[in-house]
């Protein structure tokens, strides 16, 4: 991964970021905290009517109907400026315990986002009538929303990998 | 003089002495700072979208608003408690730092802008709660808002990369071995890069 990761900092599109690093780092960075935003709001409002906390006057699916295309359209917005941070900052991104815990739960949390929109999209009056009042479903809500928390605070520690100790490539090499 | 002794007075503080001696709570507080401040902004896109007409717009304002508005009041406390710790740690920094004052400025900027609307268009909101499009008034406030809020995290991102921890006077395990494996020499001869802190 390092050598991959040394490679990747000599390309020309590497080059160019690094070249133009203080300006890009920090406007890729920005709309990429701009993406989390829509993220999580977009998750909160989701969970919440999981939850019959919020949004009360609307159906399970109206909701997920506003957000869900919000979120799958962050999330791809993430994506993209989360590319650009690896290219522009390959070794700082890649020599990161913090970053492969981060991508394992962006994975986790974007399948159980895409998954509970086709099933909701599929069986509609069965969410509605029955699934968005059982327990596990709610413990599902809150549990998808605590991924996401986890995600931004492994996003932060990137830059803080040696607090993992050993478990960081970065630290004792 | 008075707000210099009570900038030095801040950061002397067990309060601030403790969390800059830590290895863990800084990296906690701005975990946590951008968990409270994504959730503010998310949350008040989704509002400014419905006044903007172009997400819900067929859902009354009123009650959209009373549904979404008191989450951002919840992480709005949180953001702005942790970034009050985060700022006791290297007070005089952080206040003397053009791009912290920018966004003080501009978090004052979207308190007036939503002033702006409870005396304008708030105020006739009955007549258009249900309006998909609603006045002139109320799109400019929503998107003056989004302008805002994309300058509040632009200028906090960058009081990251202009301001530096006191504590880390010394380079990080971190800064260190990359050095190491990028086989670069040592700071100081290569290009310094624009980060002075962990950004």
């Amino acid at each position: 991964m390092r050598d991959f990761a040394l490679w990747l900092a000599n390309t020309s599109p590497s080059v160019f970021i690094q070249e133009h690093n203080a300006w890009a780092i920090p406007a890729i960075q920005s709309v990429h905290i701009a993406g989390i935003a829509l993220v999580m709001g977009s998750v909160l409002m989701i969970d919440l009517r999981i939850l019959g906390w919020t949004w009360t006057d609307q159906t399970l699916s109206d909701t997920t109907r506003r957000f869900g295309p919000w979120l799958t359209g962050s999330l791809w917005l993430l994506l993209a400026t989360g590319l650009l941070m690896v290219i522009g900052e390959p070794v700082r991104e890649l020599v990161t315990f913090s970053f492969w815990l981060k991508m394992g739960l962006v994975a986790l949390g974007a399948l159980v986002a895409v998954t509970f929109q086709r099933t909701l999209r599929r069986h509609e009056r069965h969410w509605e009538d029955t699934l968005v009042h059982r327990p596990p479903v709610k413990l599902l809500a809150i549990g998808t929303f605590l991924i996401w928390v986890c995600i931004i605070v492994l996003g932060r520690l990137i830059a803080y990998d040696h607090v993992w100790g050993s478990w960081s490539p970065a630290v004792g090499q | 003089m008075e707000i210099a002794a009570g900038l030095d007075w801040l950061q002397h503080t067990a309060l601030a002495v403790q969390i800059r001696d830590s290895l863990f709570l800084f990296p906690l507080l701005e975990s946590a700072h951008v968990i409270g401040l994504s959730l503010v902004v998310g949350t008040i896109a989704i509002v400014d979208l419905r006044l903007l007409g172009v997400a819900s717009a067929h859902r009354p304002f009123q009650r959209l608003a009373a549904d979404t508005l008191k989450w951002t009041w919840v992480a709005f406390a949180l953001t702005a408690l942790t970034g009050a710790l985060m700022f006791i740690t290297n007070a005089a920094v952080y206040f003397h730092n053009s791009y912290f004052r920018a966004k003080v400025v501009l978090l004052v900027l979207a308190g007036l802008n939503v002033l702006v609307f409870e005396l304008t268009a708030g105020r006739t909101v009955a007549q258009w709660d249900r309006a998909p499009s609603p006045p002139p008034l109320a799109r400019a406030v929503a998107t003056l808002s989004l302008v805002i809020w994309v300058a509040v995290i632009v200028t906090g991102r960058m009081i990251g990369f202009t301001a530096t921890r006191a504590s880390l006077t010394e380079p990080t395990p971190v800064d260190t071995n990359f050095e190491d494996l990028l086989g670069l020499p040592a700071a100081g001869d290569a290009a310094p890069p624009p980060a002075k802190g962990p950004e």
